[in-house]
């Protein structure tokens, strides 16, 4: 039955090729752009670190000491080096990092030309707090945090870069001055949302190589991204090697997050948050109203707006849209069924039943549904070129907004949807016709 | 004009009319937001810098060999670096400085006029060699710029020194609205540095840490081993086919070093990228929509004549001629156009409250929601345009031939 009614929708096709077109172009253009543009949404609002976002909590304090204060609302987005190495002693949270960006030269083995390259520094913790895949080895030990231990983990990208793709772990890279002994290397990890680095550039790659944080004071490592001094250097610091001077001084320019699977351990947080600020107080620091936040990933997220409004109105815009397309494939298909409505009058004297009917236009819906949907897919496809065009392939190699599995699959299903939807009326507007009145003006 | 019969037979088509409607309201209604965000976005996309953009390229060089780190080999490489981009054929002018227009980078600093108390006012700060305002393109509208000696002196000047500085006409009026600033002090907020104003330029436009056109420029070299150092380059023609000359000289200079070349106008369409993105974005989703729109009412009003074949051909029969015919469906269509640019303009204001309330963007103002709706009028016109002249052929004989 259903193959009977599949070659009756064929014929209806080919008989009205420009119509058929017109109703294909409609959905095709309404799941194109509908799917182009909640792609863009998606891929930015997706939780960016699935299954650890809900336990993963960045942490901010307000460290600010000069009289005037730009944060009266909220505190700064950054941490200083000296609380981040206090906050980093406790273990009131199962895993905590602090982290930064950094730049610095790699020069390669063969002595080839040195190049420069992003650097993250971080604690062990990180890469189990942010799943970051591992291909060879694995992270450095906490050991190696304290010491510091000269080791690092690049990525793959590096990785293929100076060592040919090989397992390079227990081999060393050369930056700036340093040997450093690598004990991981990454997986392909081009996560679309930098959810560790959320302040900076939170849609940039992640950097190519994860130094141990306290690698930073004897490396003379300084910050990249944002930092914020409120201290003018004290007689003495001048001297100082800048990183030093950020080090010693109050600079801020350190994000901390913790990991807190529950929410008593959330609890447990603040309040030995508060008990530290409350400590620094009495030592003289913190001179304005506590204010000490432990907020997720995901609102922090939204607070950022990591997500750009635009992409939002986007992604609303382009819903409408379909909803327009869908209209328009209403009265298509009313006009379709309408014109051979004598064709149904016939099949209904006939003996076709109204069901049948109803069944066989419904079906023909779906088919145009189904091969505009793939259309549309294909259209969303070079929809999506043109805004990676201006996000920019990443040095992965990888288009920023991809379409996934999930995506081509809602895609289709949205297209089906429409196709049903907008088939609904038409289908049932032709089954209703009484067949006599058709059948006298043969 | 036959207003009368063609309500009514609009009445008893009511499933095409509700379809008609409904597709011209909801298009008006996101054409006019659309319309609306395109004119807010296009706003901030066409403030100019105040600086020659077309003719800058930006050039960052970081030295990695070991002995630039040396503080005083590093202060030479500038000044050679400086004489060098000078000397190429085709540049107007270069510059040292800290200032990077259009890259969201560099330093904002609060300041204060000395001795006052209250909330300090935030600035861009640059470091600038006496170069810059030339390079630039923003001539010195009052007061002077630096000297040589100044900037020589700048970045190992003592912080209890006063230092001179030149700032943008808007900062100037914020920290001495309505007196000449010129020689008037400046501290910065806790007042450990103190500044005198010796200068002012008057466009400055670079957006960056919710500041972006107050600007405080402070001659001194900013070059460090870790930071490097940045030079813009304003040159007579197009800047960008001068880059590989540019970057051959100063690796002629010094080879240990990386230099990374962009034009003031890439650096400007990446900062607008977004921006830009979106216009393009909401110009293609308005015309997509309008042509699925066209092709609806083209749809509908081509069945609708099709089904009155026996019609047409009466009234032909009866003595109409071909324009009452044309005239029918096209009046018969914009009644049902009307209908829908009324609903969709009271649609447009509910989307942008929507809109503005839980996403972004600007107030709706009736002049788009006036244009959207004139051309969707238009648009419903033309469409069926093709259908009613179709329909005005439909031959007489018709309507004798089936009965």
């Amino acid at each position: 039955m259903l193959l009977y009614n599949l070659r009756l929708a064929w014929k209806s096709v080919r008989r009205y090729p420009v119509l058929s077109a017109l109703i294909l172009l409609g959905i095709a253009l309404g799941v194109g752009v509908s799917t182009t543009f909640i792609t863009a949404y998606h891929v930015l609002a997706r939780d960016p670190v699935p299954g650890k976002s809900d336990s993963l909590y960045y942490v901010r304090m307000n460290s600010w000491g000069a009289p005037d204060s730009p944060f009266r609302q909220d505190p700064p987005p950054l941490i200083t080096w000296r609380d981040a190495q206090e906050l980093l002693k406790s273990r009131v949270a199962a895993r905590s990092t602090a982290t930064f960006a950094s730049l610095a030269t790699v020069f390669p083995q063969d002595g080839a030309r040195p190049f420069r390259q992003g650097i993250r520094l971080v604690t062990a913790d990180f890469f189990p707090m942010f799943a970051t895949p591992f291909r060879y080895g694995g992270p450095w030990s906490r050991e190696a945090d304290g010491r510091p231990e000269p080791v690092a983990v690049i990525s793959s990208a590096l990785n293929d870069r100076l060592f040919g793709g090989a397992n390079s772990v227990g081999r060393t890279i050369r930056l700036e001055n340093h040997e450093l002994k690598i004990v991981g290397v990454l997986g392909p990890w081009r996560p679309r949302v930098r959810a560790y680095g959320l302040i900076g550039d939170p849609l940039g790659a992640p950097e190519p190589v994860f130094l141990p944080l306290n690698l930073a004071a004897p490396f003379e490592m300084q910050p990249s991204e944002m930092q914020m001094n409120w201290r003018t250097p004290l007689p003495g610091e001048e001297k100082l090697p800048y990183a030093s001077q950020l080090m010693v001084g109050e600079s801020l320019f350190l994000g901390f997050w913790v990991e807190l699977p529950n929410p008593e351990a959330v609890k447990a947080y603040k309040s030995y948050l508060d008990a530290y600020v409350a400590e620094q107080k009495k030592l003289g620091r913190f001179p304005h109203p506590a204010n000490n936040r432990v907020t997720s990933m995901l609102d922090l997220m939204a607070e950022l707006r990591v997500v750009p409004p635009q992409t939002k109105a986007l992604a609303a815009i382009s819903l409408l849209f379909l909803v327009v397309a869908a209209l328009n494939l209403i009265g298509l298909f009313l006009g379709k069924f309408l014109a051979r409505a004598s064709n149904v009058g016939v099949r209904r004297a006939l003996g076709a039943s109204r069901l049948t009917i109803f069944v066989q236009h419904l079906v023909e819906c779906e088919l145009m549904g189904l091969a505009g949907g793939v259309l549309g897919v294909l259209f969303s496809l070079a929809g999506l070129a043109l805004l990676n065009r201006v996000y920019g392939d990443g040095p992965e190699g990888v288009a920023f907004f991809q379409l996934d599995v999930p995506m081509i699959l809602a895609a289709v299903a949205l297209s089906l949807l429409a196709g049903a939807i907008a088939g609904l009326y038409p289908a049932w507007r032709i089954c209703a016709i009484p067949p006599a009145r058709h059948l006298k003006s043969q | 004009m036959e207003f009368g019969p063609i309500f009514r037979s609009l009445l008893r088509n009511r499933a095409r009319v509700i379809l008609i409607v409904a597709e011209v309201a909801l298009t008006l209604a996101i054409v006019a937001n659309c319309l609306s965000l395109i004119l807010d976005t296009r706003a901030q996309l066409a403030k100019p810098s105040g600086f020659d953009d077309e003719h800058i390229v930006a050039i960052q060089s970081n030295p990695f060999d070991d002995h630039l780190r040396d503080p005083q080999v590093l202060r030479q490489l500038v000044e050679q670096d400086r004489r060098t981009l000078r000397a190429v054929p085709g540049v107007r002018a270069a510059s040292h400085t800290s200032l990077h227009p259009w890259q969201t980078f560099g330093q904002i600093t609060a300041i204060r006029v000395p001795g006052t108390r209250g909330e300090p006012v935030r600035t861009q700060r640059a470091e600038a060699d006496p170069g810059l305002f030339e390079t630039l393109g923003v001539p010195i509208a009052q007061g002077r710029g630096f000297t040589e000696a100044e900037y020589e002196h700048g970045a190992s000047a003592p912080l209890s020194e006063v230092q001179p500085v030149v700032v943008s006409r808007k900062l100037a009026e914020k920290m001495y609205p309505g007196v000449s600033p010129l020689g008037k002090p400046l501290a910065d907020a806790d007042e450990s540095q103190r500044f005198q104003i010796v200068g002012i330029v008057d466009r400055f436009y670079n957006p960056f840490g919710e500041t972006s056109e107050e600007a405080m420029f402070l001659p001194s070299r900013s070059a460090s081993f870790d930071g490097g150092s940045y030079y813009l380059v304003r040159t007579e023609g197009n800047p960008a086919p001068l880059v590989p000359q540019l970057e051959k000289a100063l690796l002629g200079v010094e080879k240990g070093r990386f230099l990374r070349s962009r034009t003031m106008v890439e650096n400007r369409d990446e900062f607008h990228g977004r921006d830009r993105m979106l216009v393009a974005s909401l110009n293609g989703v308005m015309a997509l929509l309008v042509l699925v729109t066209a092709l609806g009412i083209v749809g509908l009003t081509s069945f609708s004549v099709a089904e009155r074949q026996r019609q047409i051909g009466t009234r032909r029969a009866l003595g109409a001629d071909r324009l009452a015919i044309v005239r029918h469906f096209l009046l018969e269509n914009w009644m049902v156009t009307s209908f829908g640019v009324l609903l969709g303009a009271l649609l447009a204001y509910g989307f942008n409250f929507g809109l503005v309330t839980w996403v972004a963007g600007a107030r709706l103002s009736p002049g788009v929601v006036a244009v959207g709706a004139l051309a969707l009028w238009w648009i419903g016109l033309g469409a069926a345009l093709g259908p009613a002249l179709r329909g005005s052929r439909v031959a007489p004989a018709i309507a004798t031939r089936n009965v």
